[in-house]
């Protein structure tokens, strides 16, 4: 990474070939002739930073920016929620890993305090204010924001570390270095108060990426989705809400826009439940250009209502029934997975209605005559034709008709409809052949026909 | 003396909304599932149709009375809340009839996966969300298929039954319990192919509520009464 020829920082393989930050970039290139260069762009940081501090709603509702590099996340109140300081700190450090941010981060009861101690490194949780002190005692005064010139001074009386200024009375320090160090310093101790603007979860979802090279396949969108979906689900929790349905706005590299919609079988903000429909989606997308960016917008959201965990039911272990037909739905089709549901017909092709799974589940307007004849579990798609010989039908050998005549007539009301059922006159049977089967026959003006199954 | 009063008070303080009972705790879900034929519970291990294991039931023609060996199961599971789910059934469910069998169809979910039938099978049961999934698996599955099926299918409260047809019989499979189903007179032959524990002798004969009355009652003048119905029935056609 590079800004204004100077380099910035490198990865672990150029550093192994002696490249490190602060070199001219051809001193870096001399060094490693074959080094990729990223111009910095601050801008993207920014963004980037905006996106972590709506994916950091779920951790706490106490956010707080401080650009252009650090988030303040005030995690005292929802230590009990999360079961400790230690499972916290996992799962926002898991969180960052799966978005592919290396962060540095550090636990402290002062947000200075903690900033500094991230900065000198990291990976420290100071709970108590004997540790603290002795942690920020340590720390070299060159972790603080503070002017080069006072640096230089401190530098000058020999004061290096942030314990050896408060060793030395106040007083004359802030008449050498000024106010803001030394305010600075009483901060981080928390001796004075550091209000930090609360970063405000904005009204409405959308967020973009820019993606560092152009995308030609659809499934490596995944990755850069996958961030859009972590700072969404993080919205979401933080402002109480479920999605609905959202959209992804793909940019391609001529201009051009399309647009993935995804729906949701139910109000959801699981990250990994987005990320699972998200890759469905994506493996059956065909990209018609290549992508330069992505948007992501939060198209119906709803309130989150109000649950009580159960004190004893043992979790079920999986996704859930919604979320794993959501993803079959995404894979398979909408018309591949569908609800059961009932309609007022007697006809029997139409008593049956494929409900889709978003659709309401109202209760259905059941036939209202209560059925006393038989009903086979099963009907073929197509009445099959039956031969007929020495005057009763034929299905694999004779059929023995086991009750009377059920007579089925009409449906003038749709008749001529493109697939309808349409207008009919029937008589029913239940049959059965001589292997056992029982099957549900009808009779019409034509012949003989096999409708259902008594399964 | 003093214990007379103290039920009528426990009693006052158990009727209260916000005081739990220790018995009353979650149940844990059963490991079998009654088939609601005591014959064949006695005959199943555990007594019932196994939760968490693959039940393969193996028949050649349907309309023998297959789906109503379930139907008693299926509805209990229904009636409890549960999902049901129908992995590719080779006919279409006729709405009124399931519901009349006692099963909630806003809980009953069918699936038409195309070719991808064990696939789908496995996210249904993995996700937990289901307590019946019955699957009818092309022919030619692949035992490795099956066997992810049964692990999907492990450690989770749910029914799970693969239709195959008796081809399948000779080959193995890693499902705990397979069954054999014939048609017999107005009944179903229920022959217990594997099962854990001791292999069983005989095959089962089950009666089941069949639509039409039975041949039996039309046992003397069978033939001519049915001839003279058909043929009256072509008349009145």
């Amino acid at each position: 990474m590079v800004s204004r020829g100077r380099l910035l920082v490198c990865d672990r393989e150029a550093a192994a070939a002696g490249v490190a930050g602060g070199q001219n970039l051809s001193t870096a290139l001399g060094l490693l002739p074959g080094l990729v260069v990223f111009e910095r762009n601050e801008a993207a940081e920014v963004d980037a930073l905006y996106r972590l501090a709506c994916w950091a709603g779920q951790f706490t509702p106490t956010v707080s920016l401080a650009p252009p590099q650090a988030l303040f996340l005030e995690i005292g109140g929802c230590l009990r929620l999360f079961g400790g300081v230690d499972a916290i700190v996992d799962a926002v450090r898991a969180g960052c890993a799966a978005q592919a941010y290396a962060a540095a981060w550090a636990v402290a009861p002062t947000p200075l305090a903690a900033l500094w101690l991230a900065r000198a490194g990291g990976g420290v949780v100071c709970g108590e204010a004997a540790a603290l002190s002795a942690a920020l005692g340590r720390l070299p005064c060159a972790v603080a924001d503070w002017p080069a010139a006072s640096l230089a001074r401190l530098d000058a009386f020999g004061l290096r570390r942030l314990g050896d200024l408060r060793a030395v009375p106040a007083g004359g320090l802030r008449r050498r270095i000024g106010n803001g160090p030394v305010d600075d310093l009483a901060r981080a101790w928390g001796e004075l108060p550091d209000p930090r603007p609360a970063f405000a979860f904005p009204e409405s979802f959308g967020l973009a990426i820019e993606l560092p090279a152009r995308v030609e396949h659809a499934e490596a969108l995944a990755f850069a989705g996958q961030r859009l979906f972590a700072a969404l689900a993080g919205w979401l929790h933080g402002r109480q809400l479920l999605l609905r349905a959202c959209s992804l706005h793909l940019t391609h590299d001529d201009a051009s826009l399309s647009r993935l919609p995804l729906r949701f079988a139910e109000p959801a903000a699981d990250e990994g439940r987005f990320a699972r429909l998200l890759r469905e989606h994506l493996g059956r997308l065909q990209l018609r250009a290549p992508v330069e960016a992505l948007r992501l917008v939060a198209d119906e959201v709803v309130d989150r209502p109000g649950e009580s965990a159960a004190l004893f039911a043992g979790a079920v272990a999986g996704e859930g029934a919604a979320a794993c037909l959501e993803r079959l739905q995404a894979r398979f089709g909408p018309q591949a997975v569908a609800v059961l549901a009932e309609q007022a017909d007697y006809r029997p092709e139409c008593a049956t209605r494929r409900r889709r799974l978003d659709e309401n589940s109202a209760p259905s307007a059941a036939s209202t005559a209560s059925v006393v004849a038989a009903r086979p579990l099963w009907l073929l798609p197509q009445p099959q034709a039956l031969v007929e010989r020495c005057g009763s039908p034929h299905w694999q050998g004779p059929l023995q008709l086991l009750s009377g005549a059920e007579r089925l007539e009409s449906g003038w009301w749709d008749e001529g409809d493109a697939g309808a059922a349409g207008d009919l006159r029937r008589d029913y049977f239940v049959a059965r052949n001589p292997q056992g089967q029982r099957a549900w026959v009808f009779r019409d003006a034509v012949g003989w026909y096999l409708h259902g199954l008594f399964a | 003396m003093s214990a007379v009063p103290l039920p009528t008070a426990l009693a006052e303080v158990l009727a209260r909304g916000d005081v739990w009972r220790g018995d009353t705790l979650a149940s844990l879900p059963d490991s079998t599932l009654p088939s609601g034929h005591a014959e064949l519970d006695a005959e199943l291990p555990g007594g019932g149709w196994p939760r968490g294991n693959l039940t393969e039931i193996l028949v050649d023609r349907s309309g023998v009375g297959e789906m109503s060996l379930l139907l008693p199961a299926l509805a209990r599971l229904s009636s409890a809340g549960d999902r049901l789910a129908l992995v590719a059934p080779p006919w279409l469910p006729y709405a009124p009839a399931w519901a009349a069998a006692g099963l909630a169809l806003e809980r009953i979910v069918v699936v038409h996966p195309g070719r991808e039938v064990a696939w789908c099978c496995e996210q249904l049961l993995a996700s937990g969300g289901f307590a019946g999934v019955l699957a009818w698996l092309e022919a030619g599955i692949d035992p490795r298929a099956l066997r992810r099926l049964q692990m999907a299918a492990e450690g989770r409260p749910v029914f799970a039954c693969l239709w195959r047809s008796t081809a399948a019989e000779r080959t193995p499979s890693p499902a705990p319990l397979r069954l054999v189903l014939t048609s017999r007179d107005d009944g179903l032959s229920v022959r217990i192919l594997k099962r854990r524990g001791r292999p069983a002798a005989r095959p089962l004969d089950l009666f089941l509520p069949r639509p039409g009355r039975l041949p039996r009652a039309l046992a003397g003048p069978s033939p001519s009464l049915v001839v003279a119905r058909s043929t009256a029935v072509t008349a009145n056609a």
